[in-house]
């Protein structure tokens, strides 16, 4: 699903964000990406969906080239991907139904189909009572299934996470971690930068941490490993 | 594009226009007055080529004879002229005719005759018709040269200072137009430049889940469009007014002016600055979408 082979990113300033990585990851994995602030997380992150581009290495995703990609080639590759931040990134003046909904106007679906899938998504993450509401009358954990239901919409083969608890207490972020695995148990494989240690453990499974733009460990069922203040 | 699609680019535009009014109607004002001023150039280039020409198509040369001429010297130049190659018809005017004529061209403004009292200071003049304008030029000092004549005049002369009017006009108006023509490309584009700005929220997440890039910037380059579209009909309905009230104006003072009738003249006139304002305004966004999408 994801090859990642020798993979730098040396940023114009000199900044050295990924050294020489490594990384494949089979169909229907869940990954977490842990490691200190300015490890090279979200550099790793954001290179699965060509938002920044390695200094030298090459990706693949699903057998796709991403690098040799043509600029008006990159938004085929994101449909195939599901993208959630830490800040939900919803459009306050649209309905929780029209902010899922947009996410397949955007790429053409047939009108027809659109009403009914997102009332299915919407009902995965146990929105369905929620859909009229504007993203400002609900929780965070809720605007976070909001983002959710967005991303899988359009029934991506992978979902890239990047600290999608972050803002999250606890309880909630249980919750969410549910919905991912739930994701998860349908076959997509889900890839998660996260600082949430107690999720990490609780979850048992692959973890590969980034330190100093190195991976320094990749375990199947893996841990946090590191004192929860970072 | 689905038909879905085209419904959707259609409500954000309006939607966007709405949201940014002021900016909107500094574009679309903006629009309709370089396009009023360009119109007004080229409604008087336009006039004046076709004044140039209409006087090149004359066939008519005025010979006007010396003051205090004797009636047989009259009536010999007459007979010369009628002998001459290419002539039709030969009119006499009198001194009284001349008059005459002036009074009813004059029309309200007769008062001003009073400043000659009992003075009649037109001559006495043919009117020679000629067969095709191009004889004209060959028979001029032909005529010139009969006795008593003082002068022969004809279309050509005063052609060629218009010539001179109408390319100042062009080239005046050519500078300013361009002028015009980058200050609306300006402020289109800054408009369009804060529209992108305004929903640049709804642009990243229509990037990261995959829109395409022309479905980004239909929206906003359909709304330069638009704007530059509307300023174009705006100034149009003001030209046609104004070319209106002037041929009406011309129609009861100086009815010898030839002005070009205004059908289909004046539909052509707006079809072409409505192609222009929708070109300037699909432009303006161009530069914005490149500059600040970054698609």
């Amino acid at each position: 699903m994801l090859l990642m082979s020798g993979v730098s990113k040396t940023y114009p300033s000199g900044a050295v964000a990924l050294r020489n990585i490594d990384v494949h990851i089979k169909p229907g994995e869940f990954v977490f990406v842990v490691g200190p602030s300015g490890a090279g997380k979200s550099t790793f992150i954001k290179m699965l969906f060509r938002e920044v581009l390695p200094t030298t290495g090459k990706i693949f995703v699903d057998g796709v080239d991403v690098l040799s990609l043509k600029p008006n080639e990159v938004p085929y590759l994101r449909r195939q991907l599901g993208i959630i931040f830490q800040d939900y990134r919803l459009l306050p003046d649209r309905t929780v139904a029209e902010n899922v909904a947009f996410a397949m106007r955007v790429i053409e679906s047939p009108a027809n189909q659109i009403d009914k899938r997102v009332a299915e998504v919407l009902e995965l993450v146990g929105l369905r009572s929620r859909a009229e509401n504007y993203p400002g009358e609900l929780s965070g954990g809720e605007q976070q299934r909001v983002a959710i239901a967005r991303a899988i919409v359009n029934d991506p083969l992978m979902v890239i996470a990047d600290e999608p608890t972050g803002n999250l207490d606890p309880e909630t972020s249980l919750e969410i971690m549910n919905i991912f695995s739930e994701i998860n148990k349908n076959g997509t494989t889900i890839i998660m930068a996260t600082h949430d240690k107690t999720m990490v453990d609780y979850m048992q499974k692959r973890v590969i941490a980034i330190e100093d733009g190195y991976i320094v460990r990749d375990e199947v069922k893996g841990v946090y490993g590191y004192d929860p203040e970072e | 594009m689905t038909l879905r699609s085209k419904n959707y680019f259609v409500k954000e535009t309006f939607n966007s226009i709405k949201r940014n009014q002021l900016m909107s109607f500094a574009s679309i004002s903006t629009v309709a007055l370089s396009l009023l001023v360009l119109g007004l150039f080229l409604l008087m280039v336009l006039n004046a080529n076709n004044l140039a020409q209409y006087l090149e198509n004359q066939v008519q040369v005025t010979v006007y004879m010396q003051d205090g001429i004797k009636d047989n010297q009259v009536q010999a130049a007459q007979k010369s002229l009628e002998g001459m190659p290419g002539v039709i018809k030969v009119t006499k005017i009198t001194k009284v005719e001349a008059l005459d004529r002036f009074k009813q061209r004059l029309g309200d403004q007769i008062r001003l005759l009073d400043a000659l009292g009992e003075d009649n200071p037109f001559p006495l003049s043919f009117d020679v018709q000629v067969d095709q304008p191009e004889r004209i030029r060959a028979l001029v000092p032909e005529i010139e040269k009969l006795p008593g004549v003082e002068t022969a005049k004809f279309g050509r002369e005063v052609v060629e200072h218009l010539f001179q009017l109408t390319k100042i006009l062009r080239i005046g108006g050519l500078i300013l137009v361009t002028l015009l023509a980058v200050a609306t490309l300006f402020i289109i584009s800054n408009t369009i430049r804060i529209t992108v700005f305004a929903r640049r929220r709804e642009v990243s997440i229509m990037k990261y889940v995959g829109a395409t890039n022309w479905f980004i910037r239909w929206p906003f380059l359909l709304e330069g469009m638009l704007m530059g579209f509307l300023g174009a009909v705006i100034a149009s309905l003001f030209l046609i007014q104004i070319y209106l009230m002037l041929q009406n104006k011309i129609y009861t003072t100086l009815a010898f002016f030839p002005l070009i009738p205004s059908w289909p003249f004046l539909g052509y006139l707006t079809l072409f600055l409505i192609g222009i304002g929708t070109f300037i305004g699909a432009a303006g966004s161009s530069i914005s979408l490149r500059k600040f999408l970054d698609v």
